[in-house]
């Protein structure tokens, strides 16, 4: 990762980086570690003896913003790998079917919901082909049928508005 | 002797017929997915930790041991046949082993691969029987100012062992300490950092954190860099090296697996150390160090014998102290939990037949690999042409599945794909995450230790001082760590890694 990361900024030397990766990374602990530290004010630090529920994740947000701080003031030091682009295909069409299958279990059952994950999940790579893929999700969707709900007996629904389970 | 009534009653467990067959599939599923480039036993494992709710313990940890180990062996396969590493261990064989395919010796170099991996896998499994008992005797004498610091012993070689940049890898731990933060406080009940979102109040599952970071990020991941495979298309040749070859694969086995069980045994990345350090040293050794990449076999044979090596002794802290040395264990401990197992020094003497049980099983399923490999080679092969754009969607429903299947909830689910969506996100920013499952697997033991040892003390932070082994630890952690900053170890860090 480091590799690409150095040739990129080599090829491009008389620009200079605005924001680097490692700018985001710290300025991302800075804030997560904020949150952490005011999300936990209402709980004590405990006394004497007994450590209270705060002291370990207020501390821990302590040096987590130390270390975010450390990481934001050493991005403008030595190497600088710009941000770059952030592709949008992926994520969207992956997580979006994650997303599209906890909608649809409870409802369409596993029968529906499996289909659709392979499918829509297989959108993020340009060359899927379409014949290919729908045909690959419904054996797929077969072979999970069998071995997760008649194999191992996992009580995952499979077509509840259809079946009743 | 002790020690061999030990190891009978883990083989009157392992030779189980159900036992058996589990170790079997374990075996299978991690060939399976050390062939295939993108899959690996972090993803796997997490995706399979809910089916084991309905085995017993010990077949559930023999089968999972099984798939770790597994997929040391189905790495150097693709390495060697593809010239893309399979695994994160078997990125030094490429370098020989595949040179070797070209040259038509294919099937030497996966024999010889197979063979180092077996003689490596006997060893340690040995090497794990004799050490596993004075460890845990050891460990039993830990009082928890001791265990805290062994943990943060740990912690921190993970940091130092780890590759990239060391605030990062600090940031991820600290990470991880702080999402084990989440839900309701074990002690007085009250709720913290689930910002009125009752859904968390049990804290955040592990296998949630595991399949986002692990699964769903590492898809991702595997889109945005596409990979060519170039699989070799001349026949395979003969498996069995000859004299001549075993001749000079001796010692580069001895010596890869002694290396290998060594790294194996220190927390951080070991066993991916191990294969680096074994083909340097080999190198070093050799008469004529410019044959290496020209297709040497003892590159292929010191690396692979140190990988598996390390893999299996990376158990050992695991099974007697109760600390993961790297992410694939941690996901272990995950297992044991589900099962109301707490890893440790107790299970040797509470779970005797799950302890030898599944040490017996190791050297069980290195027989079953040889056998998986060399013969059906033919099979794995035919596998390589599967093309990721199928892999990845069978990928995610199974993730799918398995995470909905742990409390039957699709907020699971919803939580699965934000963590992904993170983990893509960290990874981007150029962050390792396996640091961050590390930090949270422990952070409920870091926590709950350092409460034990400030109650004991008396609120007197000086106990971590007061009492020697935790001294002589915390020492250690900021020796190691101040080393690793120095900017002369940091060059040589580097050019380790980037080798």
């Amino acid at each position: 990762m480091s590799g690409t990361a150095a040739g990129a900024s080599g090829d491009n030397p008389v620009r200079p980086p605005g924001i680097t990766r490692d700018l985001v990374a710290g300025l991302l602990l800075v804030t997560v570690a904020a949150g952490a530290f005011f999300g936990t004010t209402d709980l004590s630090n405990g006394e004497g003896a007994g450590i209270g529920p705060g002291l370990m994740p207020r501390g821990i947000a302590l040096l987590l913003g130390g270390v975010g701080a450390l990481i934001v003031v050493l991005s403008f030091f030595g190497a600088r790998a710009p941000i770059g682009g952030i592709a949008l295909r992926g994520p969207l069409f992956v997580l979006g079917s994650v997303v599209l299958f906890a909608v649809s279990i409870r409802t369409l059952g596993l029968a529906f919901a499996g289909p659709l994950a392979v499918i829509v999940s297989a959108l993020a790579d340009r060359d899927s082909r379409p014949l290919e893929i729908i045909i690959f999700a419904a054996a797929l969707t077969l072979l999970c049928v069998g071995l997760f709900k008649f194999a191992l007996r996992l009580p995952i629904p499979l077509a509840p508005m259809l079946l009743g389970y | 002797m002790e020690i061999f009534d030990n190891i009978m009653l883990g083989f009157s467990v392992a030779l189980g017929l159900k036992n058996l067959g589990l170790c079997f599939l374990g075996c299978m599923i991690g060939t399976l997915i050390g062939v295939l480039p993108g899959v690996g036993p972090v993803a796997t494992i997490s995706m399979l930790l809910p089916i084991t709710f309905g085995i017993d313990p010990v077949g559930a940890l023999i089968m999972l041991a099984g798939i770790y180990y597994g997929a040391q062996y189905g790495g150097s396969t693709t390495a060697i046949l593809v010239n893309i590493p399979g695994e994160a261990t078997s990125v030094v064989t490429t370098l020989d082993g595949h040179q070797m395919a070209r040259q038509g010796r294919a099937g030497v170099a996966l024999g010889i691969a197979a063979i180092g991996s077996f003689v490596a896998g006997c060893i340690a499994t040995i090497i794990i029987a004799l050490l596993a008992v004075p460890m845990a005797r050891m460990a039993l004498l830990f009082k928890p100012a001791d265990y805290f610091a062994l943990m943060i012993l740990g912690l921190m070689l993970a940091v130092v062992l780890a590759r990239g940049s060391i605030p990062k890898a600090i940031a991820m731990i600290l990470a991880g300490v702080l999402l084990s933060t989440v839900g309701r406080d074990l002690e007085t009940g009250e709720e913290r950092l689930i910002f009125g979102w009752s859904e968390l109040d049990d804290g955040i599952d592990f296998a949630v954190i595991a399949m986002g970071v692990f699964g769903f990020a590492e898809i991702l991941r595997n889109l945005y860099m596409p990979e060519s495979r170039n699989v070799v298309q001349a026949t395979i040749g003969r498996l069995l090296p000859s004299r001549l070859d075993f001749r000079q694969s001796f010692w580069p086995i001895i010596r890869g697996t002694g290396l290998g069980s060594f790294l194996g045994l220190l927390p951080g990345n070991g066993a991916v150390l191990a294969p680096f350090a074994s083909y340097s040293i080999e190198k070093k050794l050799a008469t004529d160090p410019s044959r290496f990449g020209c297709g040497a076999i003892e590159g292929v044979a010191g690396p692979e014998s140190a990988n598996n090596a390390g893999a299996q002794t990376a158990f050992i802290p695991l099974l007697t102290l109760g600390i993961p040395p790297n992410a694939v264990m941690a996901l272990m401990v995950g297992a044991m939990t589900i099962h109301n197992l707490v890893p440790g020094p107790e299970i040797m003497t509470k779970q005797p037949k799950l302890f030898w049980g599944m040490i017996a099983s190791m050297w069980i399923g290195n027989l079953m690999l040889i056998v998986i490999n060399l013969p059906m080679i033919g099979i794995w092969v035919r596998l390589l042409k599967v093309p990721y754009r199928l892999l990845f969607p069978a990928i995610v429903l199974f993730c799918c599945i398995g995470i909905y299947s742990v409390n039957n909830n699709p907020v699971d689910v919803y939580l699965t794909a934000a963590f992904g969506l993170l983990g893509y996100v960290l990874i981007r920013l150029d962050f390792e995450p396996a640091p961050l499952l590390l930090g949270f697997v422990l952070g409920r033991l870091l926590e709950e230790k350092l409460r034990q040892a400030m109650a004991i003390s008396r609120g007197s932070a000086w106990t971590f001082v007061e009492h020697r082994i935790a001294a002589v630890m915390l020492a250690i952690s900021v020796v190691a760590l101040i080393i690793a900053v120095l900017p002369s170890m940091r060059q040589k860090r580097n050019i380790v890694f980037a080798e």
